[in-house]
């Protein structure tokens, strides 16, 4: 697979770790616990689009927020994980 | 109709004319005491034992496609008792001593062959984790032999010892571990159900789940309602699909496992062997294919099938290991899609509908489990209470805090 | 009293140099490495900085983008000197840290043009040539080792590696030269 850097274009998956579930980056801070268990445990884990964490390790080190389809492995985008973070930031502020 | 060699003999006289289809073709039925969704390994076995054990006979086991079309037609046939944690190899050693009689008890050739398995090990700390292994092992009665260097040699000659940056030092050895023929079982277990009243009926698809004042009724297919007073699922990488039916989430994503199969050589491996260092399992069919493996690709995958890096991954592993593997020519190659779960271990639990249970989680370690998981979902179901070594396997043990996570990486599933 | 004698990164007093065909691999021990991370609100520095996936050089120093507001920058002939602190005086409250020793560099020349560089490139790191053409600078890997990659020219490149794996790094240059010299 090749994954479509914001910044670099067209790179190898090979240089990237997978963390999972883009939801991941939406940490509780409620403090509840059966909150965080769920956020921690639990995954949609479905067959078609996907919007996932990857780790550029063997590059520039960014974290992207990559839209793929888990049932082609076609990947529709990618953006900057700071970006889809600060933007949530901006729309829940 | 029941195997023997004088029917072998006798049908070999006649011509073979007097052969019957293992297993019937039924209509479903309305109503069923059980429903079991998924005709795998483990949902087959876990018919099986409800009927053999627990004589509960008016069972279905609801099949999408066609029985055994997923990971049990298609895997590296390895069985193993050698585990860890308490939470894990009791059920192990409990699956391996029922693999021990399995073909008696369904009376079906399963070509189950404890030919060993060797791990091997590349360090000090690896073989002393590796003694630890073996302690446990004991514990249970799986039996585990340490092998130092020498002994090693002595059974594997021209494994690569003295690899630059994993040399090999010695092994730990399950002498009962071995092989099983992952279709065999699949066709055993359906004739041996099949037998014993249970209606196996494919191409039947479950696409929703009827759930009246919190307890299932029954299930919808492609093929109208039917009833059921208990319905287990089985369904190995589909399992959030399935479950989402009945508005659950589970600790549980799909990954995507290759294997490997090169072309058909003569007795070269007599054994199972792993290589601690990097990941690659490999053994020798009984046709003389060498069947091997590695690492789970490592994203969230329904495509049934992997990419390149993987591959090279698992064939530097093969070579580092035992470099004559490179003359071999590849034959084939596959995809499955694993059930990955939060700690790498299965659930076998009720779940919070009525009469719904689950049986998930198996990661890539699923086959080696058909008979103990069959027999502890059949258990579970039959008598509402968890089998005696899977108590650990709770649908709630990760809120809890009681995760069995053999490899201590914790909620990763790519890592387990 | 100790005589302690510097020692380059494949382990010989002076540094390793070899040819194959038109290709040839040379250690470069005396370029000087530091890193530079920008912070919010700080000033720029005072010598230029590319963009991502690129290097420039400004004054013998050459910058290349590392990832989001960072770069190292390659000081030739300031191995033994305190580089970091030069490049810190260019560029007031950014974070500076000294690399030197932790990295090895290894340039490859071609006396064939841009050719052989090119079928060096496409067998040693996955990376798409269209888009690798001098200017460019990016990270990747090299026999599973994480490596900069500079296409310095049409007939050049600097690879920067781990030191510690300076040995198994040279040795995959190599071979993959080596075949097709």
């Amino acid at each position: 697979m090749l994954i479509p850097h914001p910044l670099l274009g067209l790179r190898d998956a090979q240089e990237f770790t997978y963390l999972g579930d883009a939801r991941l980056i939406e940490r509780p801070t409620s403090g509840d616990e059966a909150e965080l268990a769920d956020y921690v445990f639990q995954r949609d884990n479905p067959a078609g689009l996907h919007r996932e964490l990857w780790f550029h390790e063997q590059g520039d080190r960014s974290w992207l927020v990559v839209t793929r389809n888990t049932l082609t492995h076609e990947i529709l985008g990618a953006e900057l994980a700071r970006d889809v973070s600060l933007a949530r930031k901006e729309g829940t502020a | 109709m029941k195997f023997s060699g004088f029917r072998v003999v006798a049908e070999a006289l006649r011509g073979h004319k007097g052969w019957k289809p293992l297993w019937r073709d039924p209509a479903p039925q309305s109503e069923y005491d059980v429903i079991i969704i998924g005709g795998g390994g483990h949902g087959l076995a876990t018919a099986f034992y409800l009927a053999e054990v627990h004589g509960i006979r008016k069972v279905a086991v609801l099949e999408k496609g066609w029985l055994g079309s997923g990971n049990i037609g298609r895997n590296t046939t390895i069985i193993r008792s050698n585990y860890l944690l308490p939470g894990n190899q009791p059920f192990y050693e409990f699956s391996m001593k029922l693999w021990e009689g399995l073909e008696q008890a369904i009376n079906f050739n399963a070509m189950v062959s404890q030919r060993g398995i060797l791990n091997l090990y590349h360090s000090d700390g690896q073989r002393d984790a590796y003694r630890r292994r073996g302690n446990a092992m004991h514990l249970t009665g799986a039996g585990a032999e340490l092998l130092d260097q020498d002994a090693v040699r002595r059974m594997y000659p021209w494994l690569n010892f003295d690899n630059a940056r994993f040399p090999i030092k010695g092994g730990l050895l399950q002498r009962r571990a071995g092989t099983a023929r992952h279709d065999g079982v699949a066709w055993g277990y359906a004739r041996a159900a099949d037998l014993r009243g249970v209606d196996i009926i494919q191409n039947c698809e479950v696409t929703g789940f009827r759930i009246e004042h919190g307890r299932v009724q029954g299930v919808e297919t492609n093929r109208g309602f039917i009833g059921a007073k208990k319905v287990g699922v089985a369904v190995a990488g589909s399992s959030s699909r399935v479950m989402a039916q009945a508005g659950l989430r589970l600790p549980i994503e799909s990954h995507v496992l290759q294997a490997f199969v090169t072309e058909g050589l003569k007795p070269a491996i007599d054994g199972v062997i792993t290589f601690g260092a990097g990941h690659f399992y490999v053994s020798q069919s009984d046709k003389g294919g060498l069947v091997f493996g590695g690492d789970i690709d490592g994203y969230n995958s329904y495509a049934q099938r992997g990419n390149l890096p993987v591959v090279e991954d698992v064939v530097e592993g093969g070579m580092a290991l035992m470099p004559r593997i490179g003359r071999a020519r590849l034959l084939r190659s596959w995809a499955g899609l694993m059930d990955m779960s939060m700690d790498g271990s299965p659930i076998i639990d009720r779940t919070p509908v009525d009469g719904l249970y689950l049986n998930a989680g198996w990661c890539y370690g699923g086959f080696k489990a058909t008979p103990a998981s069959g027999y502890a979902f059949a258990h579970l179901l039959a008598t509402d209470t968890p089998h005696e070594t899977a108590t650990a396997y709770r649908l709630d043990r990760f809120a809890r805090g009681h995760v069995i996570d053999e490899k201590g990486v914790g909620a990763q599933p790519n890592l387990h | 009293m100790t005589d302690l004698s510097p020692l380059c990164a494949l382990g010989a007093t002076a540094p390793r140099r070899v040819t194959h065909g038109a290709l040839t691999l040379a250690e470069t021990p005396d370029c000087g490495l530091a890193s530079l991370a920008l912070r919010t609100g700080t000033p720029p520095p005072s010598l230029p900085l590319p963009e991502p996936g690129r290097w420039h050089e400004t004054d013998g120093l050459t910058a290349f983008w590392t990832g989001p507001g960072q770069w190292l920058v390659e000081m030739p002939g300031c191995a033994e000197v305190d580089a970091a602190a030069m490049l810190g005086e260019r560029a007031p409250g950014a974070s500076v840290t000294e690399q030197t020793d932790g990295w090895v560099l290894f340039e490859i020349s071609s006396t064939g043009g841009a050719e052989p560089i090119e079928r060096f490139l496409e067998r040693a790191v996955n990376l798409d040539l269209t888009r690798f053409a001098p200017g460019h600078a990016t990270r990747s890997t090299i026999e599973h080792l994480g490596t900069y990659v500079l296409r310095r020219a049409e007939d050049r490149l600097g690879i920067w590696g781990m030191r510690s794996a300076a040995e198994s790094l040279w040795h995959a240059l190599e071979t993959i030269a080596g075949r097709q010299g």
